[in-house]
């Protein structure tokens, strides 16, 4: 062979692989995968990962794995995978993420999907379980709730603090002090990720406030929220009773260590508690004693969305998981062992959940919340609350000059996407 | 003739073997970039996210019309100036110590090198955890030596201080691998014949070791500019995306916030254009200034 043709042949076989290359099916049979997106904490997402072993013995052929996002990175990826036409085939979380991926049109409509007997077995008081937006359904939950509530220490404190007076009476107590001399408190009363919006709106509830109106318009620049806010600064930086620096992993290490007798934080980290052993009760976060106002933390489903991409088989397979991961025996299971609120109707007061105190305390502080609005807005909304809320803290704003900044930011936020 | 031909076959050998680099190269970098193009001149956010249309220049004008661009564009210098003025200070300075004869060089240069080899997600999530006002180890380290506490993580310029600190601790190793290298390259009898001509420790760092690091050192910088400019993980996890206020973002941290949580696409594919703009002619002229490419012997 001369020269030329030995290129000519090396060309040849270079160009074809390329090209092979580019087409997965010619790279032999790849596993067939069904994947679940979730933002579990851990011993959740073990519970998660065994149900989807026992699953997956209906369907050999299949892999059925789990995988963990950060809600905050869960979301953008979702987008973008779904909108490449890929993506996992179940995605859980939320119901406010449903507003941005319900109108990029990325997760599927789901009431032709299901029987509307065994949609009728979701319950609707005292709060909706499945999620719909503009008409369609794109959420099935497997818990309500996922609210806020004081989760509070027992080897410290015997009973929580009803009214916001006794809970800084309380952390002016003995054992809250400074007692080695060190500059700063051995053990605060409460901590909690404080700096993040979700976590501030509780306490509008302290003053008959709420973030949006009737038609979705944001209503942050009101007394509601600038009391809320300065009640907050004051507790870190006046009463000192609660930590200046707090996010969530702070706060959860704090309360796990010892260092903060009570936590503010939801159902997903209670589990994580009781598994340490730890000597724990829920109690409704404490009330404003002057307007006899309880705190409202907000109430959201939490629960299973399907990817528009999916069809055929893979689609009938995923329904068939929802159905399974929703079910009452499956609920009844993760309910007990983490304390959650099951969103099938017949296992609200089953006898196995009832008795449990630490479920009815969930249940005493999840009917003074407030529903999370399934709207886009409200994306906008916690983005536009965050920066001036925060703002309060390094003293560029007061607590009223936050409210008229959040309120200006949120307003342009949505006029820039709604353009 | 063949021979003058660009596609003889010896270079047509040399074009073969480049063409597979080329289609995955057309596929994951000039594909996405030529899209990235025509967003920036369309309206894709979240209402228009499937009708998009192209709407012309608006998102160019909104960019430099507002004023977080030029906030964020000053940070984003300073933050890239004070990384590589330590970067390379702190890998130049320790790579003249290591290209020395001192006892346990390997032991010490293997320590220097283990900050690039931990993960930059796990270094920086640590490093914030320290960076805590009350429990962190840095300010319990300052109180203890010198009674004071700092608020890094909830104020402004202490947050990019944080981020800053973080980053000069992932970075100096590159920079000291690199020099290292290039001191080992220079010959001795350089320095042999500086010693003779009696020149002084100092002469012989300006006159001998800077001229012949510069054609290792120049690469590297702008390679450091670049990643330092585009650093995204270190700026949004130790200041947890941004925080306090919004006021802890580099160009590229503040675009991912417009397109991921403001949903602002065709805004945020503007904003990307110009980062890119920015970036390719501060590499161009520096190069060409430099004369970073040119032999150093020549």
């Amino acid at each position: 062979m001369n020269k030329n043709a030995i290129v000519n042949s090396i060309l040849r076989f270079i160009i074809l692989i390329t090209f092979l290359s580019l087409f997965p099916g010619c790279q032999g049979e790849s596993p067939k995968r069904i994947l679940v997106w979730s933002t579990l904490r851990p011993v959740e997402r073990e519970f998660l990962a065994e149900k989807l072993a026992e699953f997956g013995k209906r369907y050999p052929d299949y892999e059925f794995k789990e995988l963990y996002y950060q809600p905050e990175e869960l979301r953008p990826n979702y987008m973008i995978s779904a909108l490449a036409g890929k993506g996992p085939a179940v995605i859980h979380m939320a119901s406010d993420n449903i507003g941005p991926l319900a109108e990029l049109e990325v997760i599927m409509p789901l009431e032709d999907h299901f029987e509307p007997a065994f949609l009728d077995s979701f319950l609707t008081e005292p709060f909706s379980a499945n999620t719909r937006h503009n008409g369609h359904l794109y959420q099935l939950a497997d818990r309500i709730g996922n609210h806020l509530a004081l989760v509070y220490n027992k080897d410290y404190v015997t009973e929580a603090p009803e009214t916001i007076d006794d809970l800084i009476a309380l952390g002016n107590a003995d054992w809250a002090q400074d007692n080695d001399g060190d500059g700063k408190a051995d053990r605060y009363v409460v901590a909690w990720n404080f700096i993040e919006p979700f976590f501030v709106v509780p306490f509008l509830g302290l003053y008959d406030g709420w973030i949006m109106d009737e038609q979705n318009r944001p209503t942050l620049n009101t007394s509601a929220m600038s009391n809320a806010c300065q009640l907050i600064y004051d507790l870190a930086n006046k009463h000192r009773i609660i930590p200046r620096e707090c996010d969530y992993e702070t706060a959860n290490a704090m309360f796990l260590d010892g260092k903060s007798a009570m936590i503010i934080n939801g159902p997903w980290s209670w589990g994580t508690y009781i598994k340490r052993g730890m000597n724990i009760g829920l109690a409704r976060i404490p009330r404003n004693a002057e307007t006899g106002s309880w705190a409202s933390p907000i109430v959201s489903p939490l629960g299973y969305m399907l990817n528009v991409n999916l069809e055929g088989e893979e689609l009938a397979i995923s329904k068939e998981l929802v159905r399974f991961l929703t079910s009452p025996s499956v609920q009844l299971e993760s309910s007990k062992r983490f304390n959650l609120i099951p969103s099938r109707t017949e296992l609200f007061d089953h006898p196995d959940l009832s008795e449990d105190p630490l479920y009815q305390a969930a249940i005493d502080q999840m009917l003074v919340g407030r529903a999370m609005p399934v709207v886009t807005e409200l994306r906008w909304i916690w983005d536009a609350m965050r920066p001036a809320y925060q703002g309060i803290f390094t003293g560029t704003y007061t607590a009223e000059d936050a409210a008229a900044e959040m309120q200006k930011l949120a307003e342009k936020l949505i006029r820039e996407n709604r353009q | 003739m063949a021979s003058g031909s660009k596609f003889n076959s010896t270079t047509r050998l040399a074009y073969l073997f480049l063409l597979p680099a080329f289609l995955v190269m057309g596929l994951v970098v000039f594909y996405p970039f030529v899209y990235n193009v025509v967003v920036s001149f369309s309206n894709m956010n979240l209402t228009h996210f499937r009708d998009w249309e192209i709407t012309g220049f608006g998102n160019y004008l909104q960019v430099f019309a507002d004023n977080s661009f030029w906030y964020f564009f000053f940070k984003t210098v300073l933050w890239t100036v004070l990384n590589l003025v330590f970067h390379v200070g702190i890998g130049v300075f320790l790579a003249l110590i290591l290209n020395k004869n001192i006892k346990g060089k390997s032991i010490y240069r293997t320590l220097l090198i283990l900050p690039w080899a931990v993960p930059q997600y796990i270094t920086a999530l640590t490093w914030r955890g320290m960076f805590n006002a009350e429990y962190g180890a840095v300010n319990l380290f300052l109180n203890d030596l010198f009674g004071i506490e700092i608020a890094w993580l909830s104020s402004e310029w202490g947050a990019f201080t944080a981020c800053l600190i973080t980053n000069i601790w992932l970075g100096f190793p590159f920079m000291m691998v690199i020099a290292l290298g290039g001191l080992q390259s220079i010959p001795d009898s350089l320095y042999e014949a500086a010693d003779i001509d009696g020149a002084s420790p100092w002469q012989k760092f300006r006159q001998i070791t800077l001229p012949m690091l510069k054609p290792v050192m120049v690469p590297a910088i702008v390679l450091g500019v670049i990643w330092t400019f585009n650093n995204f993980n270190v700026v949004w996890l130790v200041s947890n995306g941004g925080e306090p206020s919004e006021t802890t973002h580099i160009l590229v941290s503040w675009v991912y916030r417009a397109a991921f949580f403001y949903y602002r696409m065709g805004y945020a594919a503007a904003f990307s254009m110009i980062i890119f703009l920015i970036l390719f002619i501060f590499s161009w002229r520096f190069i060409l200034k430099t004369g970073a490419t040119e032999n150093v012997y020549g």
